[in-house]
């Protein structure tokens, strides 16, 4: 290769897989430069040697320059025109022909130092008529494109005749070398290479500088590639050059090192051909030949290896590549002459470089850096861009200086201990609260980094994401939802200490209905993003948070450490990962499976299924449709919604009811369930956000008493007592009503009493009942309260439809009285208030794998989910309006839903209502799937479980859940191995079955629930693994 | 400018004639703005002449220099001797910081820098200390202002 000729020199390097590498160096006296360049040119690495010029010479002070030397003073570079044509040739003997010599000089005019670099036998520089003015003279930048014009034809006609080939860099990848977003460079850089061959300049590189975060780095070199192809005409040579960091260097050795490591690996993988270094003594002074030359080898040897960044065929880059397009396409348009058009569009704003002083900068851009390290534009003054997504008042001289040091302070501190919570919906959310607050009261002695991750959107998980519509709504009042360990006080909202989703609502929204009514989905889903940022201010010093919206797609464990893998390529090391990845529905089997594969191959029907009505196409289902649907629990309720208010039709008071007016577009829904009624609505909340339960005979010491004589039989050990609770509630209630409170209460202490001396509950609470006159009230039955049409026939549709009618306005009517005076709402309630006794009754193997089966998850779970978890009432309300509007159908008991094969349709139908049998194309699953590992098919998930990382509990040996099996609190999965994994925990709907009722999206205020006691605990074993402060030994 | 120079003394910031960074300035320029200065700022590579015309223009309470190249200790001795040789302006405080040579500061290149003229001479990690110090060279300014459009 001809080292004369840069640009053959890099490829054929790039073509044997290899980086170019060179220095930033220059020295005043010749002996040394030329020391320097036989240095770098002897280097085990494939180099470019450079001169630098200093600065006398950069401004042409050539006078200066010379006096300096008279003195004997040290310049900061090599003063190549005062040194002399002659001089510099002797020097640049130094390489022996082996590496091209570029000189590099920063100067806005650089005619005379073209000259004086010809003369010498050089033909190989750098610039740019705007990137050597901007940022470094007082020139007026139409003064600097003239220079340069008249520079660049100079060198080009010069070399000519010569017979060298010249070769220009542009600089423009690199402007003030920080906080300039990339589009911007990248357009510099595109505009100044086609400003060079515009002059008659064949041989360009075009420049990028490293800037704040890798994988946008990686986007912008391949969108530099992109640009370069599409403008510059074939025949000109161009190849890409990455600087390593240009901004506020790494003050630390390693942090310097770590740095210009990962240039080249940004290089590499971005697909730079050449590099140019810094040092680890940048920070500090200017380096040696020494530290420049192991800087050179030490890049060359990063280049060689593998490296976890995205190539950049892996990583999207159309949104910086249309961004830089705007920019240039803009300047192109103001006429033929690049240099022209580069002073017009500075002077009326198109080009606007942030935080330049120079007087032909508009100065009304900004660059800021977001919390994923990524540069972003605050401000975008008159440049043809997207507005700012993330408007930024004036800067403060404290804002700057961080952002300024933002790059050196992360490498110096390197990422720290680090914890990755891959989901990060409300789960994911308390652990890192609760590090939070562990973390501010014992900070760490060194960088701690918290990785949270999600795929949907980080802080609200993909259910709470704030783009849904406001009419899916939550199902627990905003006043018992919090998303703090502690109630707000007079400071800042901070980790331990905030407003509750009731007290934010109220703050942050005037039509603010009341801590009864239940939140909009994404309104909840806003006050999670409220509650991060509340975390993430509130993390102390040495604490850093990392939000990713990314898949992860796998993670390896290694002796150490966890690696985990991005859907964009990115790798990223974890010392301990949380997983709270919530609610992936499994691979369908059995009869979904069939009502699917029966879809599949029929156009005309579509089976619907998913775990959120949000998540479903069903925009695509046509107005006057028939459209079954499965399941009358909360999801059928979305669906409903969906399908009416979300069809824009309107729900409207008459005084008793609420009456549906149409818009035309709604389909309509024949819909079913074994018990063949909507789920009943919560009662209406009578209790405040403080309310907790103290239970009387169902409580935590009898459950551990019969858990410490063994396995339990749910049905005989455990229903009793559990009933006997909810039992006391409804007789106490319906005895306040009568009698008030005082008999109520006397009545409970005779019952626990005779339950007590009876040592177990039946048949003394219904004798006490009776004594107290309620013998004739209606036994708590809660099997008939799930199937009220049992065994029961109907004649016809009108039969059925006054019927169910009838229960849902029975049901309204209970829960109009409330979960404090109506009796029935009160009763059921106690299940939820139980949960936690139940929980430790049942979990982690509670149950003999039999009574765990079939009576626990067979049949007892289905009817607590049908009567205690509940809708709000207006849901009722507007299922009778839709009956009535024609728009609703319930089709019966133990609904039917099958495949017609020889009518190529689906049908729904029930055996008990004669004649109830209708044929439809869309079949909407209205069911949520439980979690089942088995089956589960996201990659993470399904690669722990091959791995042997995540195995599905199994009970007794013989009844296998699907759930993750998980050891007791803090819940570290159990491997193949059966062994507990200390480095992670899981947490949430992943471990149901494990443990029950994990579907829980909300702390709650007042004393913890568990879940908040769960969070809590994992994250008191993570931070005994950060090192404290004060154990910093150094 | 919303504000009476009155109230907010005036310090001239400038680099030196052969430096061309601006970083050092534009923070300088918004850390002297909070500290209730009023701050014209005349940019990077000032040539001598410009420095001392505007400071004659000017009348600043104080000029404060700025260089991290490398050159402040040679620029900015032969500057601060002009100024110093201006009767106009020869009593004028004024400052300068940052990294003024090649290879680590020391006490010499500080003294050659006083002894040249400057009043007092900054490392380049005390931008801070030199609000304090300037608030003793020149009055203490009326009010601390965080923030509000200049």
């Amino acid at each position: 290769m001809n080292p004369a000729d840069i640009h053959g020199y890099v490829m054929a390097a790039a073509a044997s897989g290899e980086l170019v590498v060179q220095p930033r160096m220059g020295m005043g006296e010749p002996g040394q430069m030329a020391e320097g360049l036989r240095a770098v040119a002897a280097a085990d690495a494939r180099t470019v040697g450079t001169i630098t010029l200093d600065s006398y010479t950069r401004v042409g002070d050539h006078e200066g320059a010379r006096r300096a030397l008279l003195d004997g003073e040290r310049l900061n570079g090599f003063p190549l025109v005062a040194h002399g044509a002659e001089l510099t040739r002797q020097v640049v003997a130094a390489v022996r022909g082996r590496v091209p010599v570029q000189v590099r000089h920063g100067c806005a005019d650089p005619e005379r130092i073209f000259e004086a670099m010809v003369e010498a036998g050089l033909s190989i520089s750098e610039g740019g008529p705007v990137s050597y003015c901007l940022p470094y003279s007082r020139t007026p930048l139409a003064e600097a494109v003239r220079a340069w014009s008249r520079a660049s034809d100079r060198l080009v006609a010069d070399a000519g005749a010569r017979g060298m080939r010249p070769h220009l860099e542009t600089f423009g990848g690199c402007l003030f070398g920080q906080l300039c977003p990339p589009s911007l460079l990248i357009a510099a850089s595109v505009l100044e290479a086609m400003f060079f061959v515009q002059h008659g300049v064949r041989s360009v590189s075009l420049s990028y500088a490293q800037q704040t975060n890798a994988t946008q780095d990686i986007e912008a070199v391949a969108a530099l590639r992109h640009l370069a192809g599409e403008l510059l005409a074939v025949d000109v040579d161009r190849h890409l050059v990455l600087y390593t960091y240009m901004g506020v260097f790494p003050r630390t050795e390693a942090g310097a090192s770590r740095i210009l490591d990962r240039s080249a690996e940004i290089a590499v993988r971005g697909g730079a051909e050449r590099l140019i270094v810094k040092t680890a003594a940048e920070a500090h002074r200017i380096p040696t030949v020494a530290e420049n030359v192991s800087a050179l080898v030490r890049s060359a040897r990063v280049a060689e290896r593998d490296s976890d960044l995205p190539r950049a065929d892996q990583v999207d880059y159309g949104t910086v590549l249309g961004e830089a397009r705007a920019l240039i396409e803009a300047v192109l348009e103001r006429g033929d002459d690049i240099g022209e058009g580069l002073v017009r569009s500075f002077a009326d704003g198109t080009l606007d470089v942030p935080y330049c002083i120079h007087e032909d900068n508009h100065g009304q851009a900004q660059g800021g850096i977001g919390e994923d390290g990524r540069l972003y534009w605050a401000r975008t003054g008159k440049m043809p861009l997207p507005a700012a997504s993330r408007a930024s008042g004036r800067i403060s001289s404290g804002q700057l200086l961080r952002m300024l040091r933002f790059t050196a302070e992360s490498y110096d501190v390197g990422p720290g201990y680090t914890v990755a919570v891959v989901g990060s919906g409300p789960r994911g959310l308390a652990v890192l609260e609760r590090l939070a607050v562990r973390l501010a009261e014992r900070p760490p002695g060194g960088p701690v980094l918290l990785c949270l991750l999600d795929s949907a959107a980080v802080g609200t998980g993909r259910v709470w994401r704030t783009d849904q519509p406001v009419w899916s709504l939550m199902n627990t009042v905003a006043g018992e939802v919090t998303m703090f360990s502690g109630p707000a006080d007079e400071g800042m909202p901070r980790a331990g200490a905030g407003p509750t989703l009731a007290q934010w609502w109220q703050r942050t929204d005037p039509e603010y209905p009341g801590p009864d009514s239940f939140a909009p989905r994404p309104t909840y889903g806003r006050y999670l993003e409220f509650a991060l940022d509340a975390i993430e201010a509130s993390l102390p010093e040495r604490v850093r948070l990392r939000r990713i919206r990314s898949e992860v797609r796998g993670m390896v464990k290694s002796a150490d450490a966890y690696t985990l893998t991005l859907a964009h390529g990115e790798q990223v090391r974890a010392d301990r990962v949380v997983l709270a990845t919530g609610h992936v529905p499994p691979e369908l089997a059995g009869p979904r499976r069939r009502l699917a594969d029966f879809a599949a191959t029929r156009p005309n029907l579509a089976y619907l299924h998913g775990n959120s009505s949000t998540d479903m196409p069903l925009d695509a289902i046509a107005p006057g449709a028939d459209v079954g649907v499965i399941g009358l629990g909360l999801s059928f309720y979305d669906v409903m919604v969906s399908l009416s208010i979300g069809r824009g039709g309107r729900f409207a008071g008459d005084g008793h009811g609420l009456r549906y007016l149409p818009s035309g577009r709604e389909p309509r829904l024949i819909a079913g369930s074994r018990g063949g009624v909507p789920m009943p609505a919560r009662g209406r909340n009578q209790k405040g956000a403080e309310h907790s339960y103290s239970p009387r005979v169902f409580t935590m010491e009898l459950v551990s008493s019969l858990r410490s004589k063994g396995k339990l039989d749910f049905r005989s050990q455990l229903l009793p007592w559990l009933l006997a609770e909810a039992e006391l509630v409804y007789y106490r209630t319906a005895l306040t009503a009568r009698f008030g409170a005082d008999v109520a209460a006397r009545f409970g202490r005779h019952a626990v009493e005779a339950i007590e001396q009876a040592g177990r509950p039946h048949p003394v609470l219904h004798q006490v009942a009776g004594r107290f006159g309620l013998g004739c009230l209606p036994r708590l039955d809660l099997e008939s309260m799930a199937r009220p049409f049992a065994g029961r026939e109907f004649a016809g549709r009108a039969e059925f439809d006054g019927a169910v009618t009838e229960a849902l306005r029975e049901d309204l009517r209970q829960a109009e009285l409330g979960n404090v005076d109506g009796p029935l709402k009160a009763a059921l309630d106690v299940f939820r208030d139980v949960r936690g006794v139940l929980r430790a009754a049942v979990d982690f193997g509670g149950l003999t794998a039999r009574s765990h089966e079939e009576d626990f998850l067979g049949w007892f779970c289905p009817i607590m989910s049908l009567l205690t978890v509940g809708p709000p009432r207006l849901r009722s309300r507007q299922a009778l309006a839709l009956m009535e509007a024609g728009l609703l159908r319930v089709i019966g008991p133990d609904a039917r839903f099958d495949v017609d094969p020889a009518q190529g349709r689906f049908a729904v139908s029930s055996p008990r209502v004669r004649g109830a049998k209708v044929a439809v194309d869309v079949l909407v699953d209205a069911r949520v799937p439980g979690p089942d590992l088995r089956r589960d098919r996201s990659p993470l998930i399904s690669g722990l479980r091959e791995a042997g990382l995540l195995t599905s509990f199994v009970n007794e040996g013989r009844f296998e859940t699907g759930g993750v099996a998980v050891s007791e609190s803090p819940f570290h999965p159990i491997g193949r191995d059966g062994q507990a994994d200390t480095g992670m925990h899981v947490l949430g709907i992943p471990t149901e079955y494990t443990r029950w009722f994990t579907q829980v999206g909300s702390g709650r205020p007042g004393r913890w629930s568990e879940f908040t006691r769960d969070a809590d605990a994992i994250a008191a074993h993570l931070v005994p693994a950060v090192r404290p402060a004060g154990a910093d030994t150094r | 400018m919303t504000q009476s120079p009155v109230q907010r003394p005036s310090v001239l910031l400038s680099s030196v004639s052969s430096d061309s960074h601006t970083w050092n300035l534009v923070y300088l320029a918004l850390l002297l703005e909070e500290n209730g200065y009023a701050v014209t700022n005349l940019g990077s590579c000032v040539p001598d002449d410009l420095l001392i015309a505007s400071a004659r223009e000017l009348a600043p309470a104080a000029i404060v220099i700025s260089s991290v190249n490398g050159h402040g200790r040679i620029d900015g001795a032969r500057v601060i001797r002009k100024i110093r040789a201006a009767p106009d302006i020869a009593s004028l405080p004024v400052v300068i910081g940052g990294k003024l040579g090649i290879g680590a500061a020391g006490e010499e290149q500080t003294q050659d820098l006083l002894d040249a003229g400057f009043t007092l001479v900054f490392g380049d990690a005390d931008a801070h200390e030199l609000s304090t110090a300037l608030a003793g060279l020149v009055g203490v300014p009326a009010q601390r202002d965080p923030g509000v459009a200049a």
